[in-house]
């Protein structure tokens, strides 16, 4: 894709080139191109709408991300999750906010005015939460009594935390002047995390549904508005170089 | 860039350690049952096999059975802190057979073992009286010679928790 467009785009260069060479010999004059910096705030409608439909879930995230370089862009995520995990053994609620920062990096090169992402990034997770544990199931490998009533505890575990890694690959596209759709999956490696006594978390706001303790997965779904704050102007490539 | 994506293409490698944990793997170590073994009430180190024991709930129908067996395992209620069995040896044989009561008291905790298998009940014996040995209303005598605990902490089922000598 890259690949493609750099040549297609080169290709053209050097075709307006030898136009412009044909009718005049003066100076170059493809425009330059304009690149636009600026933050690009928005929310994550995926969980926004998995609020009205599942009655267990309540989540918002709020996104944002500002661009320093001609590829890399700061970005970060706010949110709060209240979710009750309702699993065979075990139900229990999880509530808490979290935030996610690190950085996105553009490795898709855009053709002429376009402004679009494909982008691989880094995110420092951390979120702090608590957990209620509602009811849970005694396992039991002897059938010969009759199975154990189910044991409603409510314990409730306040002021857990939980730090972590994330790997992020998505996309943003621009749909209207400054209105960009984003989508991005993650994965989500632990670093550390305060466990509930005689519990565990197995669930986290921002990390998800924990594997095995340490690994998780993650998507969202984005809408989000684009506020340019300055422009530069970037000369394409030299082809000529390239021709030797 | 290169070195970027190598970079987050390992760290992603790390991450697919994952196994599948949403089915109670048989190797976990749940609610243990109560480990008895027999022995030789003559020769005490020696095993000794049941023949044809019949354990059940006092009061209750259904019940387990062993033959020709020196170990059995018996399951301790989780609803309540004293479980009573009666234990009756040669239990085919109508003119052999003896029917004796023991009932086990302890104290019960609840613990978290994984998302699949939930939580687990582990037992202790009570200190001072971990059994009661009663017979039968119409006494036929204990079969039962000598009891012992060998340990009170009853957590996994690796061990063996009572000794019985007969």
């Amino acid at each position: 894709m890259k690949h493609t467009s750099k040549f297609t785009f080169s290709t053209l260069l050097i075709l307006l080139s030898f136009l412009v060479n044909a009718q005049q010999k003066k100076t170059d004059s493809i425009p330059p191109k304009i690149e636009r910096y600026g933050i690009r705030v928005g929310a994550d409608l995926f969980k926004l709408t998995r609020s009205f439909y599942d009655k267990n879930y309540k989540g918002l995230e709020l996104v944002g991300d500002y661009r320093i370089t001609k590829n890399y862009y700061l970005a970060a995520e706010l949110g709060n999750e209240n979710k009750t995990t309702v699993d065979e053994l075990i139900n229990f609620t999880t509530k808490g906010t979290y935030i996610k920062a690190g950085f996105d990096y553009n490795s898709y090169e855009n053709w002429l005015d376009m402004r679009n992402m494909i982008y691989i990034g880094l995110r420092y997770g951390a979120s702090t939460f608590d957990q209620t544990l509602n009811s849970y199931k005694l396992y039991n490998t002897s059938s010969y009594f009759d199975e154990a009533p189910i044991v409603t505890p409510g314990t409730k575990f306040n002021g857990l935390t939980a730090q972590w890694l994330e790997v992020v690959v998505g996309i943003k596209a621009e749909v209207l002047k400054n209105i960009y759709v984003g989508f991005s999956v993650r994965m989500n490696r632990m670093i550390s995390d305060k466990k509930p006594e005689n519990f565990d978390n197995l669930y986290i706001p921002g990390f998800n549904r924990t594997y095995n303790g340490d690994f998780g997965v993650g998507l969202n779904y984005t809408v989000s508005y684009f506020l340019p704050l300055y422009k530069t102007k970037s000369t394409p490539r030299k082809v000529e170089k390239k021709k030797k | 860039m290169k070195k970027l994506i190598l970079l987050l293409f390992l760290l992603s490698l790390s991450f697919s350690s994952c196994e599948k944990d949403d089915i109670c793997d048989e190797a976990t170590s749940t609610t243990p049952k109560l480990i008895i073994e027999f022995y030789d009430v003559l020769h005490p180190t020696v095993l000794k096999n049941v023949t044809n024991l019949k354990v059940k709930e006092v009061g209750t129908v259904a019940f387990m059975s062993f033959d020709a067996v020196s170990k059995i395992e018996l399951p301790l209620k989780t609803t309540e802190d004293i479980t009573k069995y009666s234990l009756i040896k040669n239990s085919l044989d109508t003119t052999t057979d003896n029917e004796d009561f023991l009932q086990f008291n302890y104290t019960r905790e609840n613990l978290f073992v994984s998302r699949a298998c939930g939580f687990k009940t582990i037992f202790t014996l009570d200190s001072t009286t971990p059994y009661i040995k009663s017979d039968t209303s119409t006494p036929d005598g204990f079969w039962m010679q000598t009891i012992t605990v060998t340990t009170s902490n009853i957590t996994t089922e690796n061990e063996t928790h009572i000794k019985i000598y007969f």
